[in-house]
């Protein structure tokens, strides 16, 4: 059986995907053209594979993280029967998250805010910024400093990129070596088994509970950056485990109110953070009641 | 003689050189998180603006007095900064370079598919995805809306300052 590739050419791939992990994924397209324009369109098709390959090994960047999060965002709209269309509402949410967001240890990319049209108590991050929060909750947050920590909470499964982990693990577990735009628009069913596996962790399952606690004791630090009373997320993390108790039925998408509650003290205690009395409740029942 | 000279030469830039690395070690540095945060001529809000400080410089510590930081830049800019929007631990922040990386392997073959990416609303890929998955209009709609509405940062500015959070305290 005679060998598909020459010895020549397996050196150049590898030479090529070296020079490519080294930083330099242009080196790889001026290959892939030269190649082609000599004629060797087997030798093209090969240093294309290759960056693809290697492509698929690395973790996802803002534009691909983009239209993933654009994704599971239509997702959460259409199992939550739409958003919130009352302007001044929406305006206040984006304001408290974008100020939450400017502290937050991923500044620097766009976030959006809205109102989910569902009485349920919860809130939903999407990659690329995509922040939600339900009616329900937010009939029950009672000052801005709660709504503060409570958007801070999703910015923090934003930032710390928890939602795209799930991503990048599904899509391995698939056997499939990209999730990003090119391998969308090669292969749009695989893309969509990829982002429902996603929705379905993130509505079903929930993420890992350590990293809801993280989110926690994060968005917490957020809140309490900008300026915000850091004791505000306990009063309402205590009202809802009033409301709802800690039955397992309730939380099968995060740990019970109970671990949260200590998990944000003693994060409080540990960062040596004082109440400040800063809620902005008026501020709150102005433009953020519903 | 000679070594001598050289001796000569070499001693002050040794004191200077090890010198540096001491005062480096016993510099108290922290690093900016916050996304328009203001280096300040005094340690208040109304206190003019000496520069805009950038997410994640580092600043060195020169004075701590109550909520305020009196730090001096890598420039040389001596002033003050809301203890809260700094932090001990540099930030990591946005993209780190391996997604960059990932991503520019990935981008020639989405080329087409990227044209809309960071434009007003949905891309293409998400259109795809929305049509695929029976998605109904007005909920493609409202992500649509989500991506396109700004805020800008002096806005948010304005919100913190009017909510008197944080530097703006009274």
């Amino acid at each position: 059986m005679r060998n598909k590739y020459s010895p020549i050419i397996i050196v150049a791939v590898t030479g090529l995907i070296i020079a490519g992990l080294a930083g330099c994924a242009e080196v790889q397209q001026v290959a892939e053209d030269t190649a082609r324009r000599s004629g060797d369109q087997r030798l093209a098709q090969t240093i294309h594979g290759a960056g693809t390959v290697v492509g698929g090994f690395l973790p996802i960047g803002y534009e691909e993280e983009q239209s993933i999060g654009q994704a599971i965002a239509l997702q959460v709209i259409a199992r939550s029967g739409g958003v919130v269309e009352q302007p001044e509402l929406t305006r206040y949410v984006n304001l408290v998250g974008r100020a939450v967001a400017s502290t937050s240890d991923r500044p620097d990319i766009p976030y959006h805010f809205a109102v989910l049209n569902d009485d349920s108590i919860n809130a939903f991050a999407a990659p690329a910024g995509y922040v939600f929060v339900t009616r329900g909750l937010l009939k029950q947050i009672r000052n801005e400093a709660e709504l503060a920590a409570v958007l801070g909470h999703e910015i923090a499964h934003v930032s710390q990129k928890h939602i795209l982990e799930v991503i990048q693990r599904s899509k391995r577990l698939a056997g499939v070596a990209e999730a990003g735009l090119a391998y969308a628009n090669q292969n749009p069913q695989a893309f969509k088994n990829v982002i429902d596996a996603a929705v379905k962790k993130l509505f079903d399952e929930g993420l890992d509970q350590e990293k809801e606690i993280e989110a926690d004791a994060l968005g917490d630090a957020f809140a309490a950056r900008v300026g915000y009373d850091p004791t505000a997320y306990v009063a309402l993390l205590n009202r809802l485990r009033a409301l709802k108790g800690d039955d397992r039925a309730f939380f099968k998408t995060h740990p019970n109110f109970s671990a949260r509650i200590s998990a944000v003290q003693n994060t409080i205690q540990s960062n040596g953070w004082k109440a400040n009395g800063v809620l902005l409740a008026d501020r709150f029942a102005g433009a953020g009641k519903i | 003689m000679r070594h001598q000279c050289a001796l000569k030469l070499w001693l002050p830039m040794l004191i200077f050189f090890f010198g540096g690395l001491v005062s480096l070690a016993w510099a108290d540095t922290v690093y900016v998180q916050a996304k328009t945060a203001k280096l300040r001529a005094g340690k208040t809000s109304l206190d003019p603006v000496v520069t805009a400080l950038k997410y994640g410089e580092a600043l060195e510590i020169l004075k701590t007095e109550g909520s305020w930081l009196q730090v001096r830049t890598s420039a040389g800019k001596t002033g003050w900064i809301f203890t809260n929007y700094t932090t001990t631990v540099k930030p990591s922040g946005g993209d780190d370079e391996l997604a960059k990386l990932g991503q520019s392997f990935r981008r020639k073959e989405a080329s087409d598919t990227t044209a809309s990416a960071g434009a007003r609303g949905l891309d293409k890929v998400s259109e795809t995805y929305a049509k695929g998955s029976g998605i109904p209009q007005r909920y493609r709609d409202a992500v649509d809306r989500m991506t396109a509405y700004q805020v800008g940062d002096q806005e948010v500015e304005d919100f913190i300052k009017k909510g008197e959070l944080g530097e703006y305290a009274k």
